[in-house]
């Protein structure tokens, strides 16, 4: 009976432990905060020197959850990536990946082999344990600030901290193996070691990767359990791999590259599936290694692992990035911006719990050492990522528009995916009164009623319809069915036009703003097509230096005129003219408080639009 | 940015008389030289070179034209309302009877854009257009020109 309640107890305090990480999410993007280190500091809250005092010491389960959980959020992340959209991407990613974590775990591991005073093995595991960055944590951030990157830096980011995980697994499984072996015995050793990794991990991954394709698309399982038996795939493969000495978690990156580039069937489940499924893989992973660490002994690490932090935050990553994305003609906005985002998050505490199951000596310091790395980079960089995307100028004026697209499966259908919307006032659909020929109504909800196609005639504000489009081409569905923000609510100051053929050098010289050599060649037109890769809206804007340029004229997702906004000096400022003693003495109340109202006014803003891409997350999950 | 700075009372033509585009520009640029004493060619240039970029006509009768000539040493702006409207290519396609040059130096960077945006501003003014085109006297329209920049940074104006 006795074990029945506490039992029961436990999963009381799971699934509380869980829904207060959902909850507080709403509280994380309202502050900005990165959304994991609040599941770390509840797991810590809960834990052995918190208000929970729960002593959780299990590095067995927390290796066992760990890997279950990277191998699931590694594979999701091969899910999403579209090869076509990452092609000039992968190149410098895979560099930034391979050659960039070595450097920065070599770096990383000379300053902790000093500081640590360990030996240089040694010194080289703590620096792999923190050299890869935390996709997760870089993605939640930039999305909670509104923000969309550049075309380039975005898919490179996410391409890189997708495949560096398997990299600095890699590493680290290695050193460990190696120092638990007493050092290396010789050079081809090692090296056969690491191929055998990449070789068995690379290509247990395609077949994978087919495999579960096949699978999914010949057997019919009842429905629902399509998308389980993906992520039974995956972690079948995971664990296949690894039992044949390859990387598992590079198989499983990649086969969720094939199965998602792939034509398969009951795709939308499948991601929405893996979509809820990482979120609870971060919840956990994050939870639990909250519980596992000791606030104390962190403390008494604290001083060698800040050495280490700074170090790692301000030379490593930089160093990495500049030797690693400088053959590919990166500018350095751009490089200083991939630097600084170089969270380091679950991985590196995963991997620091290696060691400790291994029983290495000094495991306990690389587990200290990358918690606290990872909470200093969580602190320092997550939370001024948006600043730093804005002051960098690798975020675009204009995010991403945001619709309320509804996914259907099609059974047994690959060509074409069903995908509904509202029919919202001032989007192009509306503008233009009609569908790109790709694309095929179905039927429209009006009112109360379903109508076909032909009964309905032209789409009205207020209907819902219904769609077939391609796959491929469903992301660009979304910018006609988005409310159009155009240039409401900014003054558009001196606004000159041009060709679309005007090259951004010719700008450049004309207004003294400075480009890079290497866009400078690239015309206004092409600049736009390629950061909006979705088709260009009219109204998208593009921040160039001091002036912004803005696409009119867009036929067909190529605009025929690009406008020049000079300054935006006065155009946020909405001026209020006090006619009443009330409204003078508002007026008078607000001048002196302005700094603070600017503070409530962009809090207020940031809170309702948390809100309202929560409840709209939500409803698209529902 | 106050446009007293760039703008002086010699500066602004009340009744310029010209049959095209590129006369407009013409005699521009020789009044220019002759208040900045720099060579009326290289103006008349630097501004041809901009207008092949795009027509600095930004609709509703008004163009802007601007350049960084050599061995400008001041931000320069000229004023000149014309006798007749003048096809300018401009984006909307109607004719030009404001023009508003604006030369800058090559190292005036930030000013040059916010000179730019605040000459444009002013001339987006309904009232202020009204105004201007009510009238042929050099010295009101400098004065028109001078005070809409004052009153743009009251609130409510």
């Amino acid at each position: 009976m006795t074990s029945i309640v506490v039992l029961n107890s436990l999963l009381l305090f799971g699934s509380g432990l869980v829904l207060i990480g959902i909850v507080s999410s709403l509280v994380a993007s309202r502050f900005g905060a990165p959304l994991l280190l609040v599941f770390l500091a509840i797991g810590m809250l809960a834990g052995v020197d918190g208000i929970g005092g729960i002593p959780f010491s299990d590095f067995r389960a927390t290796y066992l959850v760990g890997s279950l959980s990277l191998a699931i959020i590694l594979f999701d992340g091969g899910l999403r990536t579209r090869v076509s959209g990452v092609r000039g991407a992968v190149a410098p990613a895979a560099v930034l990946a391979t050659v960039g974590v070595v450097i920065t775990a070599g770096l990383t591991g000379l300053v902790a082999m000093l500081v640590l005073d360990l030996a240089p093995l040694e010194g080289l595991l703590v620096g792999s344990v923190v050299a890869s960055t935390d996709a997760a944590a870089v993605f939640f951030l930039l999305r909670a600030g509104g923000l969309q990157l550049k075309r380039r830096v975005n898919a490179m980011l996410e391409v890189e901290s997708a495949t560096n995980d398997p990299a600095a697994v890699f590493l680290v499984v290695l050193l460990v193996q190696l120092i638990g072996a007493g050092g290396v015995s010789s050079t081809t050793e090692f090296v056969n070691l690491v191929l055998r990794q990449a070789i068995v991990g690379i290509t247990a991954g395609v077949a994978g990767g087919f495999a579960i394709t096949f699978a999914v698309n010949r057997i019919t399982f009842p429905s629902g359990l399509h998308p389980l038996f993906v992520v039974a795939g995956a972690v079948t493969l995971y664990a296949m791999t690894a039992l044949a000495d390859g990387s598992g978690f590079l198989a499983v990156y990649i086969a969720g590259l094939i199965v998602g580039n792939r034509p398969v069937r009951a795709f939308a489940p499948i991601l929405s599936f893996h979509n809820a499924a990482t979120w609870l893989c971060q919840i956990v992973m994050f939870l639990m290694l909250g519980l596992l660490v000791t606030p104390a002994d962190l403390l008494s690490h604290a001083i060698p692992a800040l050495a280490i932090a700074i170090f790692l935050i301000f030379i490593g990553r930089p160093v990495a990035v500049w030797l690693c994305l400088t053959p590919f003609r990166f500018p350095v906005r751009e490089k200083l911006f991939v630097s600084w985002v170089g969270l380091r998050g679950a991985v590196s505490i995963f991997l620091a719990a290696i060691p400790m199951l291994s029983q290495l000596p000094n495991a306990e310091v690389y587990f200290n050492v990358a918690f606290f790395v990872v909470l200093v980079s969580l602190l320092l960089q997550g939370w001024t990522v948006t600043s730093a995307a804005r002051s960098t100028g690798v975020a675009l004026a204009d995010p991403a528009p945001e619709v309320s697209r509804v996914e259907i499966d099609l059974p047994g259908q690959l060509d074409y995916e069903m995908v509904g919307y509202p029919i919202v006032a001032d989007s192009p659909v509306m503008g233009r009164g009609g569908l790109p020929p790709w694309a095929r109504a179905v039927l429209i909800v009006r009112r109360n009623a379903v109508l076909t196609p032909e009964e309905a005639g032209a789409l009205r504000v207020g209907d819902y319809g219904y769609f077939l489009a391609p796959p491929q081409r469903v992301n660009r569905l979304d910018r006609l069915f988005a409310p159009f923000e155009g240039h409401q609510g900014r003054a558009s100051a001196g606004v000159f036009s041009f060709g679309p053929d005007v090259r951004l050098g010719e700008l450049a010289a004309t207004y003294g703003i400075t480009v890079d050599d290497d866009v400078k060649d690239q015309t206004v037109g092409s600049l736009f097509i390629d950061t909006f890769e979705e088709g260009v809206r009219e109204g998208d804007r593009i921040a160039l230096g001091p002036v912004t340029l803005v696409a009119r004229g867009v036929h067909d997702g190529v605009p025929h005129t690009i406008s020049l906004i000079l300054d935006s000096e006065d155009a946020d400022v909405a001026v209020v003219v006090p006619t009443t003693a009330m409204e003078r003495l508002m007026a008078a109340l607000v001048a002196r408080l302005t700094p603070l109202q600017a503070r409530l006014a962009d809090g207020t803003r940031r809170l309702t639009e948390s809100l309202r891409g929560a409840v709209s997350r939500w409803r698209a999950r529902l | 940015m106050a446009l007293t700075d760039l703008l002086s009372p010699e500066a602004v033509l009340p009744a310029l008389k010209v049959n095209g585009k590129k006369q407009a520009l013409q005699e521009l640029s020789a009044h220019a030289a002759r208040l900045t004493g720099l060579d009326e060619r290289d103006i008349f240039e630097t501004l041809l070179q901009r207008e092949r970029l795009g027509s600095t006509g930004i609709g509703d009768g008004i163009a802007i034209p601007h350049g960084k000539p050599a061995k400008i040493d001041r931000l320069f702006g000229l004023f000149a309302r014309l006798e007749r409207p003048i096809d300018f290519e401009a984006l909307d396609g109607q004719p030009v009877d404001l023009i508003f040059l604006l030369l800058a130096p090559e190292s005036a960077g930030a000013d040059h854009l916010k000179a730019l945006a605040r000459v444009a501003r002013i001339l987006r003014e309904p009232d202020v257009l009204e105004r201007i085109r009510a009238t042929r006297d050099p010295a009101a329209l400098f004065a028109i020109l001078t005070q809409a920049q004052a009153a743009t940074q009251q609130p409510g104006d």
